[in-house]
């Protein structure tokens, strides 16, 4: 009784936090609609029994998504300060039709499943029958990494894409200042961050070790570590840079070269490809892909090619 | 063996696109060369296997479907990894002249160029329909940075658009691999066949789907991004987008149509989606008729040359399939051709407007030779491959008894020389052509060179269809008529 209350809850304050996301009474209101939006989305997760999933979206879709969002508004008013009312594009006459249309594919789909007889899930019986053989506790782990590792090799790929994609289209202006919102020399910050910071290397840790077991993984610490990176940004720690630095591309690479290269390596002594040797190489893999993953989130957030240490007294 | 080079030819150019990317620039030049050059050799070993033993398939990580994702290699993906292979490497050719290292955009655009290559080696060999989910999605964010690299304000427009259409498209696209998922509990496009029933359910998923690649492969209504988009990226980014990366979204809605679901009774679909194609043919060759620009004349033709690629639905034959096919290759090659010889002429002029161009074939030989090669094929003019896929549409047309395709495969070919030769005749025959064009730039040899190489291929296509087309047939979904 009271989880179909909450479901319903939940329910009726996703479509109107939708709603209020895209309706907004400026673009400001709609990005922080849309923060609590992944954050109620991140619930029914929950409440659908997917903690994976759930932890991805908040720390993805409503925390990183979130400050990107934050900071691309900044950089529109930064570009027109005087105009910040305008921000909010005035509504598409197809609004409307487009949100019918989009309530009549809900409805049909919804009436079509209630009335399906689904075939057994063959893939996910599957890869609960073979789990117990790999020596890992959580099958999404298993079939982010071993079962479908290609899938999840393509997708920090397409990481990969987006970055270089952002980077291809960022004016060569300084935002060196623009992204520190703090005096950097106030003197809690530096207590703060140094709270903090430790910490939240500590939660992603201890996420991706878990990971093998349960809840957590790659994605989610990446999403963590990234949250401490923004923050080091933030209170200018760390400055956008256009200078060249290998440590940085070595970082935002390595996921992905360790993956491509433990995955080719079975090819030598004939066994298939993509064939992961072992645990060490599942748990290599996600360490290095947390890496790859935060830093890409950094510096997609400071819209800059490399950062640089900044030292404050 | 087989699978060693086909594990290099999706993995090298991943290898080397991290190379681009961490390499300093003396080093750039190397890592492209590794990403690119070895493919064509590589290739040879799964084309032998192929035309051999037939099609050949991997269960990566040694997990076979449905528990993993396979590769799977058939005569048609083949020629779609040839046709990928080639056209990349000839346009790269192009690119090495406008994006030689140490150039302002190149360490932007090579890590762009080869993992969009990877994206799409990868893509015509998946089987899974997740994986070809995760693999659009590779294929289009690279599109889009490439298309916005010079960052040039209607490059960076069309991007947008171009982005936020193809985000909707690939919601679709995975809403649909979600519901069949959730139907069938499989993945594998190979294993749809006999788990699928037509049903509310899953006729809403493959419609989704279909949808979703229509609008990624800008088949009218749906192209309103395209022209916009190929019109402004740079010359090599508007070849490579025309001649493969929106096929390869028809090519999907193929693989979904006669391999996915081949029992289901689609008649009224395929009328419908052969309308569409008409449509795009009629309405994108007008549109060409009136373009201003060089660049957008030919994006406008690709709106229309698309719309052939439909035909094949309500025609539905080896004949059909075979002119489809071919139709793909010689149009990917006319069209590379005409976008890298409209670059090079943009480039030397400093615009492409057309009534600057007059004169333009004293001082740009090369250049107005091979954009006039890849218009002969694109009108379907004997001899070049643009003419025998159109014969072929055509004999499968008169073959099916279907009179009204058959005219609108002739229309179509009228309409391609009305919006050609108005650009020819403005270049070669225009009054004003003589004292023109003193300030013009320089070209690269080679830039033009790969102008002309893809142009005269698309005309050799003519004359060397045997090989190609009995590969076709060898691919072929079972159950078709003749």
């Amino acid at each position: 009784m009271i989880g179909l209350a909450l479901d319903l809850l939940i329910i009726v304050s996703l479509i109107g936090l939708a709603i209020q996301s895209i309706n907004a009474a400026s673009l400001f209101r709609g990005i922080l609609h849309f923060v609590v939006l992944g954050l109620a989305m991140s619930l029914a997760w929950a409440r659908l029994d997917a903690p994976d999933l759930a932890m991805a979206e908040a720390a993805i879709g409503a925390g990183v998504t979130g400050a990107l969002m934050m900071i691309a508004y900044r950089r529109l008013i930064e570009i027109q300060p005087d105009q910040e009312s305008s921000l909010r594009p005035p509504p598409s006459r197809l609004a409307v039709p487009i949100a019918l249309a989009a309530g009549a594919l809900v409805g049909v789909i919804g009436l079509a499943a209630i009335q399906a007889e689904p075939m057994p899930a063959l893939a996910g019986t599957a890869v609960l029958e073979n789990l117990g053989s790999t020596g890992l506790g959580n099958p999404i782990t298993g079939v982010l990494l071993l079962f479908r590792g290609f899938d999840t090799l393509l997708e920090i790929t397409v990481l990969l894409a987006a970055l270089l994609s952002a980077q291809a289209v960022t004016r060569q202006v300084d935002l060196d200042q623009s992204l520190t919102t703090q005096d950097p020399d106030t003197p809690l910050v530096g207590a703060l961050l140094a709270i903090v910071v430790p910490l939240t290397v500590l939660v992603s840790v201890h996420l991706l070790k878990a990971g093998g077991q349960e809840t957590g993984g790659a994605f989610q610490a990446g999403a963590v570590l990234a949250a401490c990176g923004v923050l080091l940004v933030l209170t200018g720690r760390l400055g956008a840079s256009r200078q060249y630095s290998p440590l940085v591309n070595t970082g935002l690479l390595v996921g992905l070269l360790s993956f491509i290269l433990i995955g080719l390596a079975p090819l030598l002594w004939g066994q298939p490809l993509l064939a992961l040797p072992g645990l060490w190489a599942i748990y290599w893999i996600e360490s290095a892909m947390m890496i790859s993953i935060a830093l890409t989130l950094v510096l997609l957030f400071a819209g800059a090619g490399s950062l640089k240490r900044r030292d404050h007294g | 063996m087989t699978t060693e080079a086909l594990a290099l030819i999706v993995f090298l150019p991943l290898l080397a696109a991290a190379g681009a990317v961490v390499l300093p620039t003396a080093w750039l030049g190397l890592s492209i060369r590794v990403g690119l050059m070895p493919l064509p050799l590589l290739l040879l070993i799964p084309t032998l296997e192929v035309l051999e033993n037939g099609a050949y398939r991997i269960a990566l990580a040694g997990h076979s479907a449905p528990l993993g994702i396979a590769w799977q290699l058939d005569p048609l993906s083949l020629l779609m990894l040839w046709l990928n292979v080639g056209m990349t490497l000839l346009i790269s050719l192009h690119a090495n002249c406008s994006f030689r290292p140490g150039q302002p955009h190149a360490h932007r655009f090579w890590p762009l160029w080869l993992l969009l290559f990877a994206g799409m080696n990868a893509l015509l060999l998946s089987a899974d329909l997740f994986n070809i989910y995760v693999t659009l999605e590779l294929v289009t964010l690279t599109a889009i940075g490439l298309i916005a690299l010079e960052g040039k304000p209607p490059a960076l427009r069309a991007a947008m658009r171009y982005l936020l259409l193809a985000l909707l498209a690939s919601l679709l696209y995975l809403l649909g691999v979600g519901l069949i998922y959730g139907q069938t509990g499989v993945l594998d496009l190979y294993l749809l066949a006999e788990r699928l029933a037509p049903g509310w359910l899953s006729v809403t998923a493959i419609a989704l789907m279909i949808v979703g690649l229509l609008i990624k492969a800008a088949i009218f209504p749906l192209h309103a991004w395209l022209p916009a988009a190929h019109g402004n990226a740079p010359g090599p980014v508007s070849a490579i987008l025309s001649a493969m990366v929106v096929k390869v979204s028809i090519y999907l809605i193929w693989r979904l149509w006669f391999w996915g679901v081949p029992e289901w009774d689609l008649d009224r679909a395929a009328l419908l989606l052969g309308v569409l194609g008409g449509m795009a043919i009629v309405y994108g060759s007008l549109a060409a008729l009136v373009q201003q620009r060089l660049k957008l004349i030919i994006a406008y033709s690709t709106v229309a040359q698309l719309g052939y690629l439909l035909l094949l639905f309500p025609l539905a034959s080896t004949l059909a399939f075979q002119a489809a096919s071919y139709h793909l290759l010689s149009h990917g090659m006319a069209k590379a051709a005409m976008f890298l010889a409209a670059a090079n002429i943009l480039r030397s002029l400093g615009t492409d407007r057309l009534r600057h161009l007059a004169g333009i074939d004293q001082r740009l030989p090369l250049d107005v030779f091979a954009l006039a090669l890849g218009g002969v094929s694109i009108m379907g003019l004997p001899p070049s491959g643009g003419f025998l896929a159109k014969w072929l549409f055509l004999e499968a047309a008169w073959s099916a008894r279907a009179w009204s395709w058959l005219i609108l495969i002739a229309l179509g070919g009228l309409l391609a020389a009305a919006y050609l030769f108005r650009v020819l005749a403005v270049v070669c025959l225009h009054p004003r052509r003589r004292g023109n064009h003193r300030h013009l730039k320089r070209t690269p040899d080679t830039a033009s060179l790969a102008a002309m190489l893809l142009a005269v291929g698309a005309i050799i296509a003519g004359f060397t269809s045997a090989p190609i087309l009995d590969l076709v047939e060898a691919g072929l979904p079972p159950g078709l008529p003749r």
